[in-house]
C-alpha cells in the first residue's frame, strides 16, 4: 500500500507541474527539420517543403536542413517533395520539434516517413547506438528477432538450433540484455539460453541497439545493453494502405504470409497486422534436422488519437509459437549423450516432416499497452501502462503427455517520463518506472517445479540531464535508484514448501561526453555503472533439464568434507549472493564524409559477482550418470572492439565492412567463460540501380561472413572421458573444478549470402540464398553444436503486394 | 483543461491499483513426481517354489548429488529356474513407477546384459548393444504391438559362478519396434549389480 500511495503522489505531482500550457496565438510559430534519403539514410539536399493551403514554403539547404518561420496556426500540413522521390504529407504541430523526413526514392519499396522529435533512446545522447537500415530490415525479416539484430556490428546470437535465438550484446545475453518492444520492456522467461523472446520480426519497423550500460534509463536488466524495436508508426492523414506478402523457403519448406493495414485521419489513425508461418524439418547439408519444425501466428492492432497537445495510443498484440527441438539433442543418461554426440548423423534422424513431436516448446505472449503523451511548449510528459501475459510450456521426452515445465508470467509495467523545460543550460528528463510481476507454475507437470512461484515488485526513479559545454562539446549525466521486492514460494523434491522474501536496493549512475570534432568527425564516450539482482532461476533452480542437472546458488552448499550437499534450501544468511555490479566504458569514434561512413567502438565492461554455471561433478542415479552444474559467482571482464565502415564507390556500388573482437575473462579463477562469441568479419557488396527492364528499385547484395574459431574457450573434457573416469573411480573435478566444455569449439567457417530485390508495378519481389556454398558448419554459441551441423543452403522467394487507396 | 487532468489522474489511480494491490501468495501445487526413480527392486522367484530372492538399488536423493547405492546384490542358486519381476519406485514422493511403465508399455523396453555363461537359459550375454536386439532373453510379457516389455522375465542359472548383471530401461516413444535396440531412446534405468551363483 505504501507503494501505491507513493505512486499516486508522484503521478499527481507530475500532472500538476504540467498544467502550464503555451497560450500564443500569433504568427510567430516556426518549423525546422532535416530531409534524408530513406534508402541510404544520407541527408537529401535541395528538397521542397510547402505548408499546405498557403504560399509558404522553402527549399532545404545542401545538408537537407530547412526552416519555415512566421506560421500563424499551431497545427498545419507540410508537403515534402523532391524529383525522383515519393511525396509525403505530414500533419505537424508546434509541440513537436525538429522532424526528420525520410523521403523514399520513387523506385524504392517503402513509403516516405517522418520521424518527430527524438526517438526512444533520445535521453542517452552519449550512448553508442546502432540501427538497421530500412533495406537491411526489409531483406531480413524472415527469421528471428535475434538473427535480425545480429546484422548489427557488436551484436551476435546465442541459439538452440535455428528456431530459438537470443540476442547477445558484447558477450552478454539473457537477463543482461533488455528488449524494449514498442516502448515497453518485453517480459518473458528470460533465464535459459533456450528461451527466445516472443516477438515476430515480420511486424518490426525499426530496430536499434544501445551498446552501453543503459541501466540508468531502463533499469537493472539493461546491464549489457538494450534492443529497441518498434512496430509501424500510425501516421495521421495516411490514406488507407494495405500490404500483403508471402514468402516461401526451400530449407524447412516453409511458407509465411503477412498482411498489414494502415490508415490515418485528421485526429486518429489505426493499424492492423497479422502474420502466419509453417515450417517443417530444417536440413543441414548432409541430413535432415529431425523435429526442427516451427508454427507461428501473430497479430497486432493499434489506434492513436491525437490532439496535438495530447497524443494517446492503444496497442494490442498476440504471439504464439510451437517450436520443435532437434530430436537428437535430448538424451537420457550419459551413455545416451555420448552416443548422440559421437554419431556422424544424429541418432533418430528421419525423413522430412512437418509434424512437431516432443521435445518441443509452446509459447504465447499477449501484450496490451495504453500510452499517452502531453506536449507542452518546451516540455513533454510520456506515460504508459502495459500488461503482458507470457505462457511457456516445455515438453521433454518422458512418460505421459504433460509438459515438464509449464509457467505463466504476468507482468505489469508503468512508465512515466517528464522531459522538463530547459533549466539554465540543462535539458533532461525525470522518470518513474514500476514493475509488478507474478510467476506461477501451472499444476499438472508431474514433476517438482524447476523454478518456484514468485512475485517481483520494482520501483525505479531516474534523472538524466545533458548540457552543451561549448559549440562542440556536450556533457550528460544520469542517476537512478531502484527498489525491488521479491517474494518466493517453491517446493522441495519431497513436496515440502519453502519461502523467502528478498529486498534489493541499488543506485546507478552514468556520465557521458560527446564531441563534434569537425564537420566529418565525432567522438562519444560513456561510463556507466549497472547492477542486476540474481534472477530467481539462478538462485533456486533444482533438477534435471535435458542431460544436465542444475543446482541454483541457494540449492547447494559444501559440507565439512567439502562435498556438495543439497538437503536444505539456503537463504542470504547462509550464502551471500549479491547483485551483479557492472561498470562499462564505451568509446566510439565516427568519421563520415560523402563517400565513407566509418565507426570504431571500443569497450570495457567489468562485472563483479557475475553469475554463471560451472560443472560440479557427476552423480550416479537410477538412470545412469549425469553431470551436475552449480551456479556460482565470480568477477568477469569483457572487453572488445567493433568496427564498421561503409564505402560509397559510386551511384550504384557500395562496400561495407564489419569486424568484431571480444575478449572475456573469468578474473577470480583466471579462466575462460563459456559461450563467448568468437571474432568475426564480414564484407558486403551492394549494387543498386533504378531500373532494369520492367523492374525498378533493384537492390542486390553479396555478403561474405567469416566466423573464427573461439580459441579462448574452456578446457575440453569429453563425455566419454567423464564416464571412464567415473567407472575407474577417478575424481575428475576434485583437483580442478574450473570450467570445461564437453566438446572443443568448432572450427571457423565461411558463409556466403546473396539477396536480390526489385519492384514490379505494385509488387515487390525478394530472392535470397543463404549459405550459398552449402557449407557444413557449427556455431560455437549454438547449444545444438554438440549434436548436429547448422543449416545448409536455403533459397527464399518473397512477393509483396502494396495497395494505397 | 482541468477536466482532462482529472481524468488522467483517475486513470492513474486505476492503473496503480491494478499494479500493486493484487499481490498474491500462492504456492505451487504439490506434484506427483513421476520422472524420478529412486528404488529399483529385482525379485527372483524360483519357479519350483521357495523363497524369493531380491536385489535392490537405491538413490534416496534422486537428482541430488548423492550417489546411487547397490543396497543388495544378486545371489542365486545354481541350476535353478527363476521368474524375475522388476519394481520401480520413487520413494521421495511415495509413487510406484512400475504402473507408469505398464500403462505405457508400447514406449518402454527393458534390456538385460550379464557375464557370459552365468545362465543356461537364456544363453549368451544379453541383448544390450546396437546389434544385439535379437539375442536371447526370455520375455514373459509384451505390449499391444506384441513387442517384449521385460517387467517379467524367465531365467535358468548355470553352474556356480560370479559376474555382473545389468538392467537398462529405455523410453522409446514412437521408436520402439521389432528392431529398436538399447541404443535408441532415453535411459530411465541403467544399473549394474554384482551377481553370485552358488
Amino acid at each position: 500500500m505504501t507503494l501505491l500511495s507513493k505512486n499516486i503522489l508522484v503521478a499527481l505531482m507530475l500532472v500538476f507541474s504540467f498544467s502550464v500550457w503555451a497560450q500564443s496565438q500569433n504568427c510567430d510559430n516556426a518549423v525546422e527539420g532535416h530531409l534524408y534519403d530513406y534508402s541510404t539514410g544520407e541527408p537529401l539536399p535541395y528538397g521542397t517543403v510547402q505548408v499546405k493551403g498557403t504560399q509558404k514554403g522553402t527549399t532545404a539547404d545542401e545538408n537537407g536542413y530547412f526552416k519555415i518561420s512566421n506560421i500563424c496556426n499551431k497545427e498545419f500540413d507540410l508537403i515534402f517533395s523532391f524529383i525522383g522521390y515519393k511525396e509525403k504529407t505530414h500533419h505537424h504541430d508546434i509541440y513537436h520539434k525538429l522532424p526528420k523526413i525520410y523521403l523514399a526514392p520513387s523506385s524504392f519499396t517503402l513509403e516516405s516517413i517522418v520521424v518527430e522529435g527524438e526517438s526512444n533512446h533520445g535521453d542517452l545522447e552519449s550512448a553508442t547506438v546502432s540501427s538497421l537500415s530500412a533495406t537491411e530490415l526489409e531483406q531480413n525479416k524472415t527469421g528471428s528477432l535475434a538473427s535480425l539484430a545480429g546484422n548489427i556490428s557488436g551484436v551476435s546470437v546465442i541459439k538452440t538450433g535455428q528456431n530459438i535465438m537470443k540476442p547477445v550484446i558484447h558477450g552478454l545475453f539473457s537477463n543482461r540484455v533488455l528488449i524494449i518492444n514498442n516502448g515497453v520492456r518485453h517480459e518473458f522467461q528470460n533465464w535459459g539460453a533456450d528461451h527466445a523472446p516472443e516477438i515476430d520480426p515480420s511486424l518490426i519497423e525499426s530496430l536499434e541497439v544501445i551498446k552501453g550500460a543503459a541501466t540508468v534509463r531502463y533499469g537493472p536488466d539493461a546491464l549489457g545493453g538494450v534492443i529497441l524495436i518498434n512496430p509501424p508508426k500510425m501516421d495521421l492523414f495516411q490514406p488507407l494502405k494495405v500490404e500483403t506478402g508471402v514468402t516461401a523457403q526451400s530449407n524447412g519448406r516453409s511458407l509465411e504470409g503477412n498482411v498489414q493495414l494502415n490508415q490515418g485521419f485528421h485526429r486518429t489513425a489505426y493499424m492492423v497486422q497479422s502474420s502466419w508461418l509453417k515450417q517443417g524439418d530444417l536440413s543441414a547439408p548432409n541430413y535432415i534436422l529431425t523435429n526442427s519444425g516451427k508454427n507461428e501466428y501473430s497479430a497486432a492492432m493499434g489506434a492513436r488519437y491525437d490532439l496535438a497537445k495530447m497524443d494517446f495510443d492503444i496497442y494490442y498484440s498476440h504471439f504464439e509459437q510451437e517450436l520443435g527441438i532437434l530430436r537428437a539433442s535430448v538424451n537420457g543418461n550419459f551413455e545416451d549423450l555420448i552416443n548422440s554426440m559421437e554419431s556422424i548423423v544424429p541418432p533418430d534422424t528421419k525423413p522430412f516432416d512437418y509434424d512437431i513431436n516432443n521435445p518441443k516448446q509452446t509459447v504465447q505472449h499477449d501484450f496490451v499497452k495504453l500510452g499517452g503523451k502531453l506536449n507542452g511548449h518546451d516540455q513533454t510528459l510520456d506515460f504508459q501502462y502495459a500488461l503482458q501475459i507470457n505462457k511457456r510450456q516445455e515438453y521433454d521426452l518422458r512418460r505421459g503427455t504433460s509438459p515438464s515445465i509449464d509457467l505463466e508470467l504476468f507482468s505489469q509495467t508503468l512508465d512515466i517520463d517528464w522531459k522538463h523545460p530547459q533549466i539554465g543550460n540543462w535539458m533532461g528528463s525525470i522518470g518513474l518506472q514500476g514493475l509488478y510481476q507474478d510467476n506461477n507454475n501451472i499444476p499438472g507437470t508431474n514433476t517438482v517445479p524447476f523454478v518456484p512461484n514468485y512475485n517481483v515488485s520494482r520501483l525505479g526513479l531516474y534523472l538524466i540531464e545533458s548540457r552543451q559545454i561549448s559549440s562542440k562539446d556536450w556533457l550528460e549525466i544520469g542517476t537512478r535508484f531502484d527498489y525491488q521486492y521479491n517474494s518466493i514460494r517453491g517446493r522441495e523434491p519431497n513436496n515440502d514448501v519453502y519461502r523467502n522474501e528478498i529486498i534489493y536496493k541499488n543506485g546507478s549512475a552514468t556520465v557521458g561526453y560527446r564531441r563534434k570534432i569537425d564537420k566529418n568527425r565525432s567522438f562519444r564516450s560513456n561510463i556507466g555503472t549497472a547492477w542486476r539482482p540474481p534472477n530467481i532461476s539462478e538462485l533456486y533452480s533444482y533438477g534435471r533439464h535435458q542431460s544436465r542437472i542444475y543446482y541454483g546458488l541457494w540449492r547447494f552448499e559444501y559440507d565439512t568434507q567439502n562435498e556438495i550437499e543439497t538437503n536444505s534450501i539456503l537463504t542470504e544468511d547462509d550464502k551471500e549472493s549479491s547483485s551483479e555490479m557492472g561498470f562499462k566504458w564505451v568509446n566510439s569514434y565516427n568519421w563520415k564524409t560523402s563517400k565513407i561512413d566509418a565507426e570504431i567502438t571500443g569497450y570495457i565492461n567489468y562485472i563483479s559477482n557475475y553469475i554463471y554455471s560451472r560443472p560440479g561433478g557427476i552423480t550416479n542415479t537410477v538412470r545412469g550418470a549425469f553431470p551436475y552444474f552449480l551456479f556460482e559467482q565470480t568477477d568477469a571482464l569483457f572487453s572488445g572492439i567493433d568496427f564498421s565502415a561503409h564505402f560509397k564507390h559510386n551511384r550504384n556500388w557500395i562496400s561495407q565492412f564489419r569486424a568484431n573482437y571480444l575478449w572475456a575473462e573469468d578474473l577470480k579463477n583466471d579462466g575462460y567463460l563459456v559461450n563467448i562469441p568468437p571474432p568475426n568479419m564480414a564484407y558486403d557488396l551492394h549494387y543498386s540501380t533504378k531500373k532494369i527492364g520492367p523492374f525498378t528499385g533493384i537492390k542486390s547484395s553479396l555478403k561474405l561472413n567469416y566466423f573464427f574459431k573461439q580459441y579462448r574457450a574452456p578446457r575440453v573434457i569429453t563425455a566419454r572421458e567423464i564416464l571412464e573416469a567415473q567407472e575407474n573411480d577417478v575424481t575428475l573435478f576434485a583437483v580442478n573444478n574450473s570450467n570445461f566444455d564437453l566438446m572443443a569449439a568448432p572450427n571457423g567457417y565461411f558463409l556466403i549470402d546473396l539477396a536480390i530485390s526489385a519492384d514490379y508495378k505494385s509488387f515487390s519481389l525478394l530472392f535470397k540464398v543463404n549459405n550459398l556454398l552449402n557449407n557444413s558448419y557449427r556455431s560455437y554459441t549454438d547449444q545444438l553444436r554438440y549434436f548436429a551441423d547448422d543449416m545448409g543452403i536455403n533459397f527464399s522467394l518473397g512477393v509483396k503486394y502494396k495497395l494505397q487507396l | 483543461m482541468k477536466k482532462l487532468n482529472y481524468k488522467i489522474v483517475l486513470a492513474w489511480v486505476l492503473i496503480s491499483i491494478l499494479s500493486w494491490s493484487c499481490s498474491d501468495d500462492d504456492i505451487p501445487e504439490a506434484e506427483n513426481e513421476e520422472e524420478i526413480i529412486t528404488d529399483v527392486t529385482l525379485t527372483f522367484s524360483p519357479t519350483a517354489g521357495g523363497n524369493d530372492i531380491t536385489a535392490l538399488a537405491q538413490d534416496p536423493d534422486g537428482e541430488g548429488p548423492k550417489e546411487l547405492e547397490i543396497a543388495k546384490n544378486i545371489e542365486l542358486m545354481a541350476n535353478t529356474s527363476y521368474t524375475l519381476t522388476l519394481a520401480l519406485e520413487n520413494s521421495i514422493a511415495g509413487e510406484s513407477i512400475t504402473e507408469e511403465v505398464e500403462a505405457e508399455s508400447d514406449e518402454h523396453m527393458f534390456f538385460f546384459g550379464w557375464t557370459d555363461g552365468l545362465f543356461s537359459n537364456p544363453t549368451g550375454d544379453g541383448n544390450i548393444g546396437t546389434d544385439q536386439r535379437n539375442d536371447p532373453v526370455n520375455y514373459d510379457d509384451s505390449d499391444e504391438n506384441a513387442q517384449p516389455v521385460g517387467l517379467i522375465t524367465s531365467w535358468t542359472t548355470g553352474d556356480a559362478g560370479y559376474g555382473t548383471f545389468q538392467v537398462i530401461l529405455k523410453h522409446q516413444p514412437g521408436i520402439k519396434s521389432a528392431t529398436s535396440t538399447s541404443a535408441d531412446g532415453e535411459s530411465d534405468v541403467d544399473i549394474t549389480w554384482d551377481i553370485t551363483i552358488q
